[in-house]
Order: C-alpha cells, then structure tokens, then sequence
C-alpha cells in the first residue's frame, strides 16, 4: 500500500489526479475502521493530515467556509453560535477522541446514511466545495448523497470544505441511539428554522439509502408558520409535520432498529424539534435538547 | 485502631497510573526471547465441512517460518466441560468440520505479528456448508447436528420438566412466563494472551488467566505432561470477568506449538476474535411458572431451562445446574422444581461470566415475583416481604448438602426501599401517570441471594518476614483487577504491625506457588484472604515462641506491640522488645498455610431501581439505583464499593445495552464494540451504595464475597424497572436488552397494534 502525505492542497489533487484509487485520509475514524476490519483495502492512502487550509474555517461570502479536515471538538468550540444545529450534532458524534479527530469532509467522503453530521447539514442548506485539479465546484448537500456510502465526487477529487450560511433562526437535531454516545445511530433529525426565508429546512439520517431532506414536511409547514406574527403551533400541525417526515423516509430493518421503529422514532423526533425550534423562535423559552 | 474496615487506598495503583501494567503482550522476558508469532486463521462459517486446506501460498509468504493445521496436530481434542456427551469434543484446530465463527482452522507461525496477518489470508480452506443450528428449538428437535456421532444435540441435561401433577394443584393463581436471559460477550479490557517457551523438557507458559494453578494442570493434562514439566506465570492481567478460567484451547496450541517449533511462541488475540474466540455468557432460555393465593402467599415456583452450551461445550453447559440450586432465591417456597437441558448451537460456546448461574437464577425469580405481584394486584414488595426467608430460619437448607448461612433479607429490602423513598417514587409515578406524561417513570426491585467460594472454600497462603522487615506474603489467590495486594497486605499488616509498604504480596507462579485455586466465584477474600490471616496469625505465635527464651517470659504474657512490630510483654511498658525483622535474622520466619471454610456463603442484598422511559421512542434511561450489598464485614470500604461499581454497570448493562446476536446463518451480528454496547459512564447515573453487614459464621472474620454481587441485584431490577414503567399500557414482560425499539414494540403490542 503507498502512502502519500502531501504538504498542500495543491500537492493533495496533483496526487490524487495521479492515483485516482487513493483513499484520503484526516482523521481516519471511519477510514482506519474499515482498513482495520479488512472491509478494503485500498491501493493508497493520501494523508490531508499536514494541508492547513483543510483544517481552518472562516467567513467567505457571509457563509462560513469550514475546511473538511476540521475536527467536530473545534465545530463545537468554535462555531456553536453561528451553526448551532451543526454543533448539536457535533456533540454526538462518538467519544471526545473521536470528535477531535473526525471532520465534517470524513462524514461527507463516507456518505453512510448514518453519518451524524448530514441532517445537520441538510436542514441548513450546506454545500459542499469540491476540487481537483480541473477547478472548484460546490454542490448543494442534498444533491451530494447518490447511495449507500456513495456521493459525486469524481475519482479525482477531494472534499475541501462545506460553506454554510450562520443561523438565522432556532435549529435543532435529535437522534435516538441505543446508548448516549458511541453508537451508530437507529435514526436521527435535524431541523433549522430559516426566518429570513420563511421557510424550515430538514434532513433525515439512518431512515433512507442516503440522507435526505423531508421535503414535503419542509413544503407543509412552510405554509402552516406564521412568520410575521408567530403564534404557538397547534398540536395537530406539528403531528402532521412528524407524519410527513416519517414519510420521507425509506428505513430498513436492521440489528440497530426495525423499519417500523425508524419511522415512528422520526416522527416523534421531528415533532419534538419543531416544538422547542418554533418556541425559542417565540422567544418564550431557552433552547430546549433532547 | 485496626486497619480492617478502612479505606486504604490501592497500593497497585501508583504503577498502573504512571509507568502502566506489564501484560502478556508487553513482557521482554529473555525465556521469550526470538519468540514466533501465532495468528490464527478462524472459520468465517458457523457450520461446514472442511473438504481441504492448501497451506502452500501461505508458506511462501514473508515471514511465515510454518503454517500447521489439524494434520499436524497430535493433540488429542478435549472434552472441554468433562460431563458432557463424550462425543462433544474439541479439536485445537479444527479437522473435518467448523461449528462456529471464530473456530481455530490453522495456525501461522511468522517473525513478526503483521506477517501473520497478511500470510492468515493466503491459507485456502474449502468450506462445504452444512446448515447452521443457531436457535435453542433447531437444537433440540435434532434435525441437523452438530456432532452426528453423538446423535443429539444435547450436551447435558438433569430433571424432568414436568414437576409432576399437582404441583400448583392449590394455587390460586398461576402464572407462566418465557423469558430470556441473553447471550452477552464478557469483553475484559485486555484481551486474551500467551506466550510459551519449551525448555529442556519443561514448558514456560506466561497467559491472561485467572487461575495459574489449575491452569497449569489443564495444560500439562491435555499436552500429555507431567505437572511439574509445566510452569505457569501470570503476569499483569486486564480483567477476566470468569471467562479467563483454565487453559483455553489457544493457550494450549501456543505451548504445543513452542516445543513443536524448537522456538517460543507468542499469541495476543484482537478485539475482534475476543468476541467471537473468548466464551460467552448467561445465554439461558427459561420457562418460569409460579403459583400461590391471592394474599400473597408463594406456595410453588418452577424454572425451565434450555441453555445454550454453544458449539463445544465448556462450563457454560453446566452454569444451569447452579441457575437451579439457588432457584427460590431469598423466598421461602414451598415447593420448588428445576430441570434444565443444555444445547450445542453453531455458536461461540459459552463459560462463567460475572455471576455465572446465579444472576440467572436471580433474574428468573424476581421476574415471576412481579409477575405475580402484578397477577394478584398486590404491591411488588408487600410480594416479596410476604415470602421472604425469615432470619431464624438459618441455615436455610437448599439441597441436602448446601444451607444458605445468614441473611437479613427483609431488612435489606426495607434499607433499600427506605433509601429510595419508596412511597414518594409511587406517588411521583402516579402523578405523571395521571397527568399523561410521556416521561413515564418505573420502580424496580430486587431482592439476592447468592453463592460465594461455592466450588470450594480452601486457599493456602504463606507470610515470611525477612530480617530487613519487609514481607512477603504468597497466595493462591489470582487477583485481576479486585485489589488483593492492597487487601492482603493489611490482613498481614493488621496482626503484625510491619508498615503495608514493606509488605509484598506475590501471587500467580506456579514454581513459586505449587497450589492455589485462583480468584473466581467471588472467592478471593474469605478463601485467600482468611488464608492470609491465619497464615499471618500462626507467625505470631511461632514468633512469641522464639521470643518467649529471649524476653525470659511465659508465651502467654507475650503480645505483638504493633507500633514498632516486635514481640512484648504484656502489661510491662518497660520490657524489652524483639522485633519479628530481629526474629528473622536469627532464624527463617514463615508460616504456610491451609485454610478451608468446608462450605460457602451465601451474601445477599435489595436494589432498587428508578428508571424514566419515553413513552414515545421507548428510551429508557437509568436515573437513580440504591444498592444494599450485604457481604458480611467490609475489609477495605474501597475495593468493597469498587467491585459494585462495576458489578452494578455490568448488571445494568445486561438490561439495557448488551446483547450478542446471530443472524439465521450463525454469522455474528455484534462482535465488535461499534455494534455491541459495552457500557459507558454516559449511559449510567451515579450509584446510591448503602451500607449493612450480615457476618457468617464460615470463617473467622465474618467475610463473604462482594465480587458478583452487584451484577447480580442491579440486572432484574432494571428490569422490573423498565416494565413497571409501562406496565400501567398492559405491558407485563420485555426481553433483554431493554432498547428503545424493544420498550416501544412492547408497548405498541400491549396496546393492541393501535396507532
């Protein structure tokens, strides 16, 4: 197996341009399982580990650009105000070893549907930034997912940051697991509302081949919401709204969780975020969590 | 003041907080010196003839010095668990036929450990697939078996299932239940090691073991060797859980292989072959039936099991006998019946693992308990207290040879409900009931008793002091984490006076130490350490002999001046004073002992449980748990409470998270930590540890063992927890693990198929 360990971005796509069938790897928590397990064994590893532009973030036209080797314990140190969704599900993300080294662009490169940064993402319209050494190109993140464990990116290119626009309003993300933490997820939902578009973005995880948007419940309560003058939700919108999520799904059955399970899970957990998202949009309360 | 009872900190911890333990896998032993490096090629089947092996690639590979499979093998296969069918033996590496995932198929022996792993990949078996017998029914109905020459599926079984008619004839109230109690992985943080080195004609074998002694008979029996040709050493060891006792098959093959080889051999298993490769636990099918009148009164209780022995049968295939001597738990019944039958599956077999039968037993009948409170509309401790074995009633004969010793177990059950507030938790439950809360609250009980030192109450142990006035203290005992250094040093300490840093406590050497029986079954202290004790106390009167000459004083005027560690004479402030280092110098001064108690013990206590279920997703969640431990006096508060703290997470583990699961195929389903949940501190609130002490009269000290019991108090009152939290929606039982979608199916079931 070759290792290449390039020492900027520019080196990274040269090589990867060179050796499509190199496996990138940050922070290798996803990665070095599989190589572990003997699930792949790849003709090459390329090493993100020393390419500082990959481990910065900042503003870029009012987003906030994060590279994709940033590490989920600075997500949460760093940016809980501006991506406030993002950084509750970065608090979920198996142990604290595992967050100050997993990232955002691993959770992305792997694409499993149980990936626990994705609903996060997908409720807050990211996109991902793409390049090789053809260029750069963003992709919003609910185009990004194609199957299981399987997303865009050409053989030559390398995730190099995902930009998205800071909260304007509340956001949530809940996910029932069978422990607390360090588990694969029996399903997951996340939720921000976006005053400044009128409208609730979504994203389900572990309930569907890939992750994906509950379009139909963003497109319902859109027109339920009330944005001008808010007013507590009545119990049967936000009923159907967890209806219209659990619809949006396509779950399995599993050894985590039957089909049945996910679907009824997600439809209490959808409900429950728009509940405590709508009422800290009300101002009444402090941020409520699951 | 004495030093027994207080709260001495852990003299082991200093080395393993800063230059770490030395285990298997770390020793730079010079015996092992040029040591080849086995890795294990395993069946990736769980049932299937193997029609060849071609070893060729292999023993091209870099590194490789031998590839050896069952054909170069001449060790006999073992009848692991020695009352079972003899047909069900085992073979080191497996010859015409695999019987589950993670057998033994052929052994790589390469310079360095990742040649192994590389080299394990080109060793080509040609597996021909038989059907997998994965459930306990396909076991029994016998369609496929697994050894055809033994023409069942069974590899023990006692007692007829049928109790006979009339058994619950004047009960008013019968109720039956099949219940579970789960397969679950024992996962010692160190996983399994050893390493053998064969030396003019002796075999030199360091391993992660719990019993150096016995393990060292085991291996020289199945190598066709002397006793005395095999010595055995164990280094530091990570945790064993019961499932480190004796020579597993590997640790054989390694001794074998190193005088096969002319070269020592080293073997360190992965997390992933632990948890396959290592035995598993509890794995136990019961049938419980329980009847009595309508006042409470229990008058009959039966239990049924069908446990599964898994693919070769070890000692998990005779854990049911115990499940059913301990059966009624604390209750004074009537009439009980047991019988159990063990299976062989196409499974990972199954041996000891943290309470090993009794916790089964335990579950089984504080189940039937709520079951039964629940039955008759009475509260589940005014059940349990209607039953209780009451304290004149001891001994309290279980067989005709076992009679439990003393227990208090209505007074530990009241400690334990008055701790909790008992009637305020009902109340708090109701209110949220009433008020439609989806966070739904449970109150669980249970109530323990259970056998400590039961497979044999004797230990030797030796205290010598030198003239430089250290000691040094050797047991038979087999510490693996429980604190032995610490607690045998201040039963040496407490009768001698010599300072607890000068006291050194060696153990697990079988040159060293010919005999001992090793640390299992909650056994260690009243056995090993009492044998300290005894050992410690004949020294000071083999040291008041020597002394009487030389202070011109009767043996009876003299004492132990424990400040400066010398012999005196009583009440004579003035007389001189020999110390035991001076008594040493002028002539060796050790004592070696025997201690046998003849019988065992029998520690009890009551948990109780407090749990919040989410009615919506089915999450439980552990929210409060009062302990009552009562093993008799406590030597050393800390070590005490440490063996509950991880009693008790292990026992809430194996209700809430634990699990090992087979697909239909006999494919595990969960044998790595990402897929089986060992616990974490996130997932456990903090534990509320209450004190009362029952001493027995089966040694002088009073001790009994604290090593299982909280395993065994904390499981079924989760349990009965999590029910009593949605028993108000019709729900009477769930199965274990008690995850969310298992609390939610159970309530969707209760309600009907509704929503």
């Amino acid at each position: 197996m070759d290792f290449f360990r390039p020492d900027s971005l520019a080196e990274a796509l040269a090589a990867k341009a060179e050796h499509a069938d190199a496996v990138p790897i940050a922070g290798g928590t996803d990665v070095m399982v599989e190589l572990n397990f003997d699930h792949r064994r790849p003709a090459a590893l390329l090493d993100l580990g020393r390419i500082v532009e990959l481990h910065e973030h900042g503003r870029q036209d009012g987003k906030v650009r994060i590279g994709a080797a940033v590490p989920y314990a600075r997500i949460i140190d760093e940016l809980g105000r501006e991506l406030p969704g993002l950084a509750m599900a970065a608090r979920t993300v198996g142990s604290p070893q595992i967050r100050n080294r997993g990232s955002v662009g691993g959770n992305l490169g792997a694409a499993s549907p149980a990936g626990d940064s994705h609903p996060a993402l997908l409720a807050a319209n990211a996109e991902v930034e793409i390049a090789s050494i053809r260029g750069t190109r963003m992709v919003p993140v609910k185009d990004f997912y194609t199957g299981v464990k399987r997303n865009v990116l050409a053989p030559d290119e390398l995730i190099t940051a995902v930009h998205i626009a800071p909260a304007t309003g509340a956001q949530q993300f809940s996910k029932v697991g069978t422990r607390n933490a360090m588990v694969i997820a029996v399903c997951a939902f996340g939720l921000a509302l976006h005053p400044d578009q009128k409208r609730v973005g979504t994203g389900l995880g572990s309930a569907a081949p890939t992750p994906r948007p509950a379009t139909k419940a963003e497109e319902f309560i859109a027109t339920e919401l009330d944005w001008e003058s808010p007013k507590p939700l009545a119990d049967s919108v936000l009923r159907r709204f967890g209806a219209l999520v659990a619809e949006a799904a396509s779950p399995i059955d599993d050894v985590r969780g039957s089909a049945a399970y996910r679907r009824h899970a997600l439809a209490v957990l959808a409900r429950r975020t728009l509940g405590w998202a709508w009422s800290e949009h009300l101002g009444g309360g402090r941020r409520a969590c699951a | 003041m004495s030093i027994l009872g207080t709260r001495v900190h852990r003299v082991e911890d200093p080395a393993f907080l800063t230059k770490g333990g030395t285990y298997t896998d770390d020793l730079t032993d010079e015996r092992l010196a040029g040591a080849l490096h086995l890795t294990l090629v395993r069946s990736p089947i769980a049932h299937a003839t193997i029609t060849s092996i071609d070893t060729s690639a292999a023993k091209q590979a870099p590194g490789v010095v031998a590839v050896l499979t069952a054909a170069d093998c001449d060790l006999e296969p073992v009848l692991v668990f020695d009352r079972a069918n003899k047909k069900m033996v085992r073979p080191y590496l497996a010859t015409d036929r695999v019987r589950f995932v993670g057998e033994p198929v052929a052994a790589v022996l390469t310079e360095h450990p990742y040649q192994g792993e590389d080299a394990a990949e080109l060793v080509d078996v040609d597996y021909d697939p038989l059907p997998a017998v994965v459930d306990v029914e396909a076991a029994l109905n016998g369609e496929v078996l697994l050894f055809p020459e033994a023409g069942t599926n069974v590899a023990t079984a006692k007692g007829s299932a049928d109790p006979g008619a009339g058994f619950f004839a004047d009960c008013e109230v019968v109720v039956t239940k099949q219940i579970l109690n789960q397969r679950v992985a024992p996962a010692p943080l160190e996983t399994r090691a050893a390493a053998a080195a064969w030396d003019d004609g002796r075999y030199t074998v360091f391993c992660s073991n719990q019993n150096a002694q016995g393990t060292r008979d085991d291996l020289a029996e199945r190598l066709g060797v002397d006793v005395a040709d095999v010595h055995v050493i164990l280094p530091d060891v990570g945790g064993g859980f019961g499932a480190k006792i004796g020579a597993d098959p590997e640790y054989v093959l390694v001794a074998w292989l190193a005088r096969r080889l002319g070269r020592p051999v080293r073997w360190s298993e992965s997390r992933s072959e632990n948890m396959t490769g290592l035995v598993h636990g509890r794995a136990q099918h019961q049938t419980i039936t329980i009847g009595g009148d309508r006042d409470g009164t229990v008058k009959a209780y039966q239990l049924k099991i069908v446990g599964e022995a898994g693919a070769y049968p070890a000692f998990g295939a005779a854990l049911p006998n115990l499940t059913g001597m301990m059966a009624r738990g604390t209750y004074d019944i009537a009439r009980k019946h047991s019988s159990y039958v063990s299976v062989v599956t196409n499974t990972t077999p199954t041996g000891a693992y943290r309470g090993a039968g009794r916790p089964e037993a335990t579950q089984a009948i504080e189940r039937a308990m709520d079951l039964f409170a629940r039955a008759i509309g009475m509260d589940p401790a005014d059940v349990r207290r209607k039953n209780f074995i009451a304290p004149e009633q001891f001994p309290y004969e279980i067989t005709d040879e076992i009679s439990y010793d003393t227990g208090e177990y209505a007074k530990a059950l009241d400690l334990a409900l008055r701790s909790a507030g008992y009637e305020q938790l009902r109340a708090e439950q109701a209110r949220r009931r009433e008020r439609g809360d989806t966070k739904l609250l449970g109150i669980g009980l249970s109530s323990y008793v259970e056998i400590t030192a039961g497979g044999g109450a004797s230990e030797n142990g030796s205290v010598e002091v030198h003239p430089d006035g250290t000691v040094t203290v050797l047991t038979g005992s087999s510490p693996h984490g429980q604190g032995h250094a610490t607690a045998w040093a201040m039963l040496a300490h407490e009768q001698l006076g010599i300072p607890m840093e000068k006291i050194t406590v060696r153990h697990g050497d079988t040159d060293q130490i010919p005999e001992g029986a090793g640390t299992m079954g909650s056994r260690s202290l009243q056995t090993g350490g009492i044998a300290v004790h005894k050992a410690a106390g004949e020294l000071v009167e083999l040291a008041k002999q020597r002394a009487a000459d030389l202070l011109e004083a009767d043996v009876a005027d003299l004492v132990v001046d424990k400040d400066v560690a010398a012999i005196t004479v009583a009440g004579v402030p003035s007389a001189r004073k020999i110390t035991f280092a001076e008594l040493a110098a002028q002539e060796q001064l050790r004592v070696h002992t025997e201690w046998d108690a003849g019988k065992a013990t029998f520690p009890f206590g009551a948990h109780v449980a407090v749990v919040e279920v989410d009615a919506e997703t089915g999450k439980a969640a552990v929210q409060r748990i009062w302990a009552v431990d009562d093993a008799g006096p406590v030597l050393n508060p800390l070590l005490f409470d440490g063996q509950r703290h991880g009693g008790i997470a292990q026992g809430i583990a194996q209700a809430m998270l634990e699990e090992v699961t087979y697909d239909e195929d006999g494919q595990p389903l969960a044998a790595s930590f990402a897929d089986y949940g060992i616990p974490s501190a996130a997932e456990l609130p903090s534990f509320d540890l209450v004190g009362m002490e029952t001493p027995t009269d089966a040694n002088p000290l009073g001790y009994k063992g604290i090593g299982e019991a909280g395993t065994i108090g904390s499981c079924p009152a989760v349990q009965n927890a999590v029910i009593d939290a949605v028993a108000h929606l019709g729900v009477d039982h769930i199965d274990m693990p008690l995850t969310p979608v298992r609390v939610w199916t159970a309530i969707q079931q209760a309600a009907g198929g509704a929503k």
